[in-house]
């Protein structure tokens, strides 16, 4: 019963682990740019929705998650339009990735001046403690709801690129933004808004982490190691398959941590690295 | 009044190297207008100076109905109503046949075609609708990328080597198409090394050579040996 227990709260974290990958996957998917400062945004989300905490605390923290995703769009869309963008325009994928790896320094270092180096965290209350027992297992309400979200946001997303026309839009820029110019696209907007969804996205997942654990501005480069893995187990570019990497992490984490409870990442890192030596284009990619 | 398009000394530069030297020709309403010439000679490069995509720097001035197109955006010259078949098709990988087709749509211009009247041009592709379109053969790929330009109902539709790599029986279906395309009074560019189909379908031929038009005019103006001689230029 335990192993199932462990199984279940393994997959339960590790759909968070698959949030935290999303944004990643979105915009690898999109515009083949690596964004270094995936984790530094998450961070900086986190410490958003304890500002606002801080400034409200009557009002529950989980209700800070929409507004600071709007706000983390906005973010996206402009961080995209102002800089990535000429970046992309250059068809070097060197230039985004060094780009992307400054706008991590500069925002690690801005976070360490404004909200300090001490660790911090969110107070989700009663909900985040609360556990259900069924069939003589624990499972948390909170992780659940997290289970739910994230599958939420992974359908969700896979949903409006299948079958609405902006997502034929980003899809078919995806494929070729010079010849998608022709139908009327400027490709510059569609990547805003592409940046400015996965921003979205890594700020949800910021925030609930922030329920679960605790952070500080060098949390980020743990945070993004984990999506890396995550889409690169998935197969790049593939949302099912980031939620499905993100899974397996999630469960060799916490089986590792049976084995050994100061270990317990590398279990997660070691499953990652097997997968990739098997199958190097992920879960769900396609061999080239 | 102004000719439909109208292209008045055109030059163009890649970096160092001039592509094309004060081409000048123009095209009325409802015409065909074939250019034709070797490979290198500059059909594709003033093509893309008509459509909006050209990398290069260009001087001289190209009009549409009087009105400049040159260093316009090739999302904004869509919207004017100008519409490509590229070389290659280019059609979206990971869009069905409709989602591409629909692709053409976005611009949201009124006119004859719809998704419905392309289907009946091409019927083919209502049958294979949901299906990848890349994954059709090479043909029905260029009906794909044929409707997929109807569909923004352009007033000037260029058309980038359409023949190119496709057995001869789709070639003669494919130009059979481009008559229905024609009788509805829409402007052509065919830009073709087939040059005697392009010339028969054309009302006026311009041959380019080495980025100069060595030979203008109307199509059945000239005989074999002497577009043979523009052409080549010998």
């Amino acid at each position: 019963m335990d192993w199932i227990e462990t199984l279940i709260n393994g997959a339960l974290l590790g759909a968070l682990y698959g949030l935290l990958g999303l944004g990643l996957a979105l915009v690898f998917g999109v515009m083949r740019v690596v964004n270094l400062a995936h984790g530094e945004f998450i961070v900086l989300a986190a410490f958003g929705g304890t500002t606002l905490a801080s400034l409200a605390p009557s009002v529950n923290p989980l209700l800070w998650i929409l507004p600071v995703a709007l706000l983390a769009f906005g973010v996206g869309y402009l961080l995209q339009a102002t800089l990535v963008n000429r970046t992309v325009r250059s068809g070097d994928p060197l230039i985004p990735l060094l780009l992307t790896f400054g706008v991590g320094v500069v925002l690690r270092n801005l976070m360490v001046e404004v909200f300090g180096t001490d660790p911090r965290a969110l107070d989700g209350g009663a909900f985040t403690q609360a556990g259900i027992e069924f069939l003589g297992l624990r499972v948390g309400v909170f992780p659940i709801t997290v289970l739910f979200l994230a599958a939420a946001m992974f359908g969700g997303l896979q949903w409006l690129l299948a079958h609405t026309e902006w997502g034929r839009i980003v899809r078919a820029t995806s494929d070729n933004a010079r010849i998608v110019r022709l139908m009327g696209v400027r490709p510059d907007r569609v990547y805003n808004t592409v940046m400015g969804l996965a921003l979205a996205f890594a700020a949800v997942a910021g925030m609930l982490l922030a329920l679960r654990s605790s952070f500080n501005p060098y949390s980020g480069v743990e945070r993004l190691l984990v999506a890396f893995e995550v889409v690169i187990l998935g197969g790049l570019g593939s949302f099912w398959g980031a939620f499905a990497g993100g899974i397996m992490l999630g469960i060799a984490q916490l089986l590792g941590q049976k084995f050994d409870s100061n270990a317990a990442a590398l279990y997660a890192h070691l499953l990652f690295f097997v997968i990739l030596v098997i199958r190097p284009t992920g879960l769900a990619g396609r061999a080239s | 009044m102004a000719a439909l398009l109208e292209i008045d000394d055109l030059q163009v530069w890649y970096g160092d190297l001039q592509a094309l030297y004060g081409v000048s020709t123009a095209l009325d309403e409802g015409r065909v207008l074939a250019l034709i010439g070797a490979n290198g000679a500059g059909k594709s490069t003033l093509l893309s100076a008509v459509c909006g995509l050209l990398e290069g720097r260009a001087e001289g001035a190209v009009r549409l109905q009087g009105a400049p197109l040159l260093g316009r955006p090739a999302e904004a010259l869509a919207y004017e109503g100008i519409a490509l078949v590229p070389e290659g098709r280019m059609l979206f990988p990971s869009l069905s046949v409709e989602e591409n087709l629909r692709m053409g749509m976005l611009t949201r211009r009124a006119g004859h075609w719809t998704l419905q009247r392309v289907y009946e041009l091409f019927p083919v592709l209502q049958e294979f609708r949901t299906r990848p379109a890349t994954a059709l053969s090479g043909g029905q790929q260029q009906m794909v990328a044929i409707g997929r330009a109807l569909l923004a109902n352009p007033r000037l539709l260029l058309c980038d080597e359409i023949s190119l790599g496709l057995a001869p029986v789709i070639v003669r279906q494919i130009y059979e198409s481009l008559q229905q395309v024609r009788a509805q009074g829409m402007a052509i560019v065919l830009v073709e090394q087939d040059v005697q189909r392009a010339c028969r379908m054309a009302d006026a031929v311009c041959c380019l050579l080495k980025g100069r038009v060595t030979l203008q005019g109307k199509a059945d103006a000239f005989d074999h040996a002497r577009i043979a001689q523009a052409y080549f230029g010998h």
